[in-house]
């Protein structure tokens, strides 16, 4: 089976634009992973989302060198109307994507569009409003509920679809801190439960480590890295040059590291840190 | 003032503020922010940390209790008053800008102050200057700057009209690591080398620790807990109020507070450090 994700020395310039946004990309993502991207604003990292679902080169002009292919077809040759199928993308801002005038239609807008049944409508319906715990919100106005509630209809509308991968651009940076882990929880069950592809663009990297198989870094239009999360981390000099800096935990044992006092796995959860803390303590 | 103590530049005493629906946004607020201080104000949505903010530069009048600044009362003080004393940058600098070019936005608020061109011209002059813009930039429209342009044209603009106090609503919000640093740090030197009483607004606990020497942090129209800044991290019981988390290295230590480190830690050099001298013993 082809990979999920498999972008081939990808180029694209917008037009008018002096430099490239994305410059020699090679990327895999096997189905089922669960990718953290990371990097400066202006790195290319909604580029990258927007080239996974076709938004690039369809409804943006520019030059484009190299192939974006998902589930191996390239993404030009779908048929209008499949990729979305393919490839769902919820962004930084959701009221840019509502339409409808409750909850409930909003989510069925996009299965409507789809052609499902009435019966798997509603099936869906139930299955994204529990994992979202949107159920009590149904019957309101999208624009008379918090951001964090908004951005929880924007990932279910989008989760609706079922989408074989999710691509969320900055999903939690306009939120405040128990919205964001709330919605990093849909994302846990999401992983644990489902075999979506699932690929996150984050500057806030407490609640993305401890999901990441594995994360990418997009520097200067181009990929400065891409590795497994703990591997990742071990990079700290091209992250720190990229203006990365890694959670609390990860940076404390990756300075030990410099000292000669630690040389084990990183931590990439607090509770990770605080046993690894005690380990060491206890050594002595 | 026959006070030995200087008074605080900002005093409020049993202050509550409704909306006019009725709605109870704040209760009975006690804070006192004395000159050259660092403050975050901290808490969830909801909490009432901007309503505080207008509150304190009289763009809101207290329903009940007082708000005192430099000594005047700010339901009897007027906006023009107002704005020379506490300036309140928004968190979308797009909802504060309307000028066609960085000079006239800047100059708009001098100008509404009614003072002399040449008073005008200075002022915008030195608050350019001090957010690192330049003549090149006084006719680019601020449509066409980048979000971290168009924020220091805000705060510039704040700036120009003096005020000894300013409120930055979540300055690094949408904004990447760097270009949050880049605004802290700015604001830093506002603080240190102007001397200027800085109260950010936010949710990042990091830049928290970072650079505030004193959190408020609110919850449900109240203040939770107010103190040094690794003080109210460590008070556990209040921010589980807030539903604030202190910075993983800060929860790190204090869950490692049974080894012998410092629960007040705020950065992770302090806790190598730590590290190392309980290694040596």
């Amino acid at each position: 089976m082809p990979p999920i994700v498999e972008i081939q020395n990808y180029t694209w310039r917008y037009l008018h634009a002096d430099v490239p946004a994305l410059q020699d990309i090679n990327l895999t993502i096997e189905e089922g992973s669960f990718v953290g991207v990371i990097g400066p604003n202006g790195s290319g990292k909604t580029t990258l989302a927007y080239s996974l679902n076709g938004l690039i080169p369809g409804q943006y002009q520019g030059i484009k060198e190299g192939t974006v292919k998902i589930a191996g077809t390239e993404v030009e040759s779908y048929r209008p109307g499949e990729l979305p199928q393919m490839v769902g993308v919820v962004f930084s801002d959701p009221e840019a994507q509502f339409t409808a005038m409750t909850v409930e239609d909003e989510l069925v807008f996009g299965m409507e569009n789809l052609g499902l049944s009435i019966p798997e409508i509603r099936e869906r319906l139930e299955w994204v409003t529990d994992l979202t715990q949107l159920k009590p919100l149904l019957e309101k106005p999208p624009y008379e509920i918090s951001g964090g509630q908004k951005q929880r209809v924007a990932l279910a509308a989008v989760l609706a679809m079922m989408p074989r991968v999710m691509v969320l651009d900055e999903p939690t940076s306009m939120l405040d801190p128990m919205s964001r882990k709330r919605v990093f929880d849909v994302l846990a069950r999401l992983k644990r439960e489902s075999h979506n592809t699932i690929i996150v663009i984050e500057h806030n990297l407490e609640n993305l480590v401890p999901l990441a198989d594995r994360m990418i870094l997009l520097h200067n239009s181009r990929m400065a890295l891409s590795d497994g999360t703990e591997a990742f981390f071990r990079q700290v000099d091209t992250l720190t040059e990229a203006g990365v800096y890694p959670p609390g935990g990860i940076a404390f044992f990756h300075a030990l590291m410099k000292h000669g006092a630690f040389a084990g796995e990183l931590p990439l959860t607090l509770d990770a840190a605080v046993a690894r803390l005690e380990g060491l303590m206890s050594h002595e | 003032m026959n006070d030995t103590q200087p008074a605080a530049y900002i005093s409020v005493q049993h202050m509550s503020y409704s909306y006019p629906d009725g709605t109870q946004a704040l209760r009975d607020i006690d804070l006192k922010i004395d000159r050259g201080e660092f403050i975050a104000l901290i808490g969830q949505n909801g909490s009432g940390k901007t309503t505080l903010s207008k509150c304190l530069n009289g763009l809101y009048k207290p329903s009940s209790g007082e708000v005192i600044v430099d000594g005047l009362d700010t339901r009897s003080t007027s906006i023009v008053q107002m704005v020379r004393r506490v300036g309140y940058v928004f968190q979308n600098p797009d909802h504060q800008l309307f000028s066609a070019n960085v000079w006239d936005e800047i100059a708009y608020g001098p100008r509404n102050i009614q003072l002399p061109a040449d008073e005008v011209r200075a002022r915008v002059e030195e608050a350019a200057a001090i957010v690192g813009l330049t003549s090149d930039d006084y006719e680019e429209h601020p449509f066409f700057l980048t979000k971290g342009m168009r924020q220091r044209v805000a705060i510039a603009s704040i700036l120009a009209l003096q005020p000894h106090a300013i409120i930055v609503d979540e300055p690094t919000t949408g904004q990447d690591i760097p270009q949050s640093l880049e605004i802290m740090n700015f604001l830093q030197r506002l603080h240190d080398e102007q001397g200027h009483i800085i109260i950010i607004v936010t949710h990042d606990m990091p830049i928290v620790a970072r650079y505030a020497k004193r959190v408020v942090a609110m919850g449900q129209g109240q203040v939770l807990a107010d103190g040094p800044t690794a003080e109210v991290f460590a008070n556990t019981p209040a921010l589980a109020q807030t539903f604030v988390e202190p910075p993983q290295i800060t929860q790190l230590a204090q869950r490692a507070a049974h080894l012998g480190f410092d629960p007040r830690t705020l950065s992770v050099d302090e806790l190598v450090q730590q590290y190392l001298a309980l290694h040596d013993r």
